[in-house]
């Protein structure tokens, strides 16, 4: 149904930041979001992508519409094969980060949203999944 | 080249930047380096930041607005941002971004009258 | 009812009988129930029998549908769930199983219905078929959805007004309690309209909010920032004793709010931050 706001963006240098902004605010608008909600999502996409960039070098992140009878919704999700997060769960709480600087990555990013969802082995890559739905 | 995206003009004592309403990070570093350069140069009192047409503000950006303010700060100067846009404020607030030193202002000509009264007001922290 | 010792056939057409009997008349019942559409299924889930009202609620002919799952009826996301099986599994486990939901025609269009089904057994209480009677409740759905949106829609508008109460000077009077949905648009109301009009002060008066707790502070101290970013400032009004006595107590720090015990004091002190003063008429006897 809503096979044109499926999108999938490669993150590999600091413009493509740009561009998996633009495809979320794309997105979302397409899918009716509002205009705060819009930014909300957009920012946390722009948080997550820079994570890519930040520890990993390189990645995606693949957007897809969410419908489930009563609400619509919006999720993103990042995968790299960086080296991976040791301790996910303490990463995804507040004032966390490896690289110091502000360590809001994830914690910021699932402030904005609903729900994140994060896994991550060390060797082997991370992949972060928030879903944000559509107020009524 | 994006770095020549940031245009810094100097009213009287005043630096003024538009920022872009979607600007890559090299846009960002750059704002950061040709400001400091410009304070440097015009012995400026104040770098006001004109961010109305800014859509997104992540914790990137607002870093480096914060530590360009902290640099003005010791240069003697004050930091300004005007303009943000409501769907921007609600973000910044609920992602927490701290904006240490940097003054903030409804439209650049109130940052403009900040400066000239030497008025504070509309403090970001 | 009697009890019938061998399992009911869906076609109930005796070959010794003339006249239409119990039976038969059930299955005439059944072909005519208009808003109800019936459906026999095997153990499995597949379509053993179809009413004409089902044909005509989800658009499936009697020929292209035996045979068929049951599945064929929900949405994608509920096939992938395991909705339909654990539905399945439910009613031969209770008897009975009742579900309201969205169910899928068969031109892909969604219907809400409500859903019941129970399973069949025989004497010995071996599992024969599944009966399933669906009904088409999207009209009270969407009368539903209506009343609960425009209720919404008088919550919103009638609880947080945004108003002009001079050049440069906006106030909302909050009544009630704020939870986290009101804060939301509240702030994102009360930022607009600074921003539309240009006001540098916003006056949020609290007389008509009957608790304070943490949150509600927090959620204060969330839109005072928000405004800052915006470069406007803040004036809270209508602190009560009993409720700065809370906020004390919860540790809220609010010192770096302006905040006044009366809205006429809040409204004063927005004037100064504007530079601007009341006085009386010079002309006056």
């Amino acid at each position: 149904m809503n096979a044109t706001i499926e999108k999938e963006v490669v993150i590999k240098t600091e413009s493509d930041i740009v561009v998996a902004r633009r495809a979320v605010r794309e997105g979302a608008s397409a899918l009716g979001f509002g205009l705060t909600d819009t930014t909300r999502i957009v920012t946390a996409a722009s948080e997550l992508a820079r994570n890519i960039i930040k520890y990993a070098v390189e990645g995606t992140m693949v957007l897809h519409p969410l419908e489930d009878g009563t609400r619509t919704g919006i999720e993103l999700t990042f995968v790299d094969h960086g080296p991976g997060i040791p301790d996910i769960a303490k990463a995804m709480k507040e004032g966390f980060s490896t690289s110091g600087g502000f360590g809001m990555g994830l914690p910021g990013a699932k402030r904005l949203m609903d729900e994140m969802d994060a896994q991550s082995a060390v060797g082997q890559g991370t992949t972060v999944t928030v879903r944000k739905w559509r107020r009524q | 080249m994006s770095a020549s995206s940031i245009t810094v003009v100097k009213v009287r004592d005043v630096l003024l930047v538009a920022m872009p309403s979607d600007p890559d990070d090299s846009v960002i570093t750059a704002l950061q380096e040709q400001a400091m350069r410009s304070m440097d140069q015009h012995e400026a009192k104040a770098l006001i930041l004109d961010i109305s047409a800014v859509e997104t503000l992540d914790s990137f950006f607002a870093r480096t607005i914060s530590e360009t303010a902290q640099m003005v700060s010791l240069m003697g100067g004050r930091t300004i941002i005007a303009g943000m846009r409501p769907a921007v404020a609600v973000t910044a607030t609920q992602l927490g971004l701290p904006l240490k030193r940097v003054e903030t202002a409804l439209t650049v000509e109130r940052a403009l009258d900040m400066v000239s009264l030497g008025k504070r007001q509309g403090s970001a922290r | 009812m009697t009890v019938r010792a061998k399992p009911r056939r869906p076609s109930g057409s005796a070959q010794h009988n003339p006249g239409p009997k119990g039976d038969d008349l059930l299955q005439v019942l059944v072909e005519n129930v208009r808003d109800y559409a019936i459906v026999l299924l095997d153990p499995d889930g597949k379509v053993l029998s179809w009413s004409p009202a089902a044909q005509r609620l989800k658009g499936w002919a009697t020929d292209e549908i035996i045979g068929q799952s049951f599945a064929r009826f929900y949405p994608e996301e509920d096939i992938q769930r395991g909705k339909p099986q654990n539905e399945l599994k439910a009613a031969g486990q209770d008897g009975r199983f009742e579900d309201e939901g969205w169910r899928v025609r068969k031109d892909g269009t969604r219907f809400w219905a409500n859903v019941v089904i129970t399973a069949l057994r025989d004497n010995n209480g071996k599992l024969r078929a599944f009966g399933k009677v669906t009904r088409d409740l999207s009209e009270r759905k969407e009368a539903e959805d209506k009343i609960k949106k425009q209720a919404q829609e008088i919550l919103e508008m009638a609880t947080i007004p945004v108003v002009q109460v001079w050049e440069g000077i906006v106030l909302v009077p909050l009544i009630g309690t704020l939870d986290s949905a009101r804060t939301q648009q509240l702030m994102e109301r009360l930022l607009q309209h600074v921003t539309d009009s240009g006001s540098p002060v916003a006056v949020i008066d609290i007389t008509g909010v009957p608790a304070i707790d943490t949150q509600t502070a927090q959620h204060l101290i969330e839109t005072v920032s928000a405004v800052r970013l915006l470069g406007a400032e803040v004036v809270l009004t209508g602190v009560r004793p009993v409720i700065a006595q809370t906020l004390v107590h919860l540790g809220v720090d609010l010192s770096s709010v302006a905040t006044r015990s009366s809205l006429a004091a809040g409204l004063r002190t927005a004037m100064e931050m504007l530079s601007l003063a009341i006085v009386p008429k010079a002309d006056k006897p």
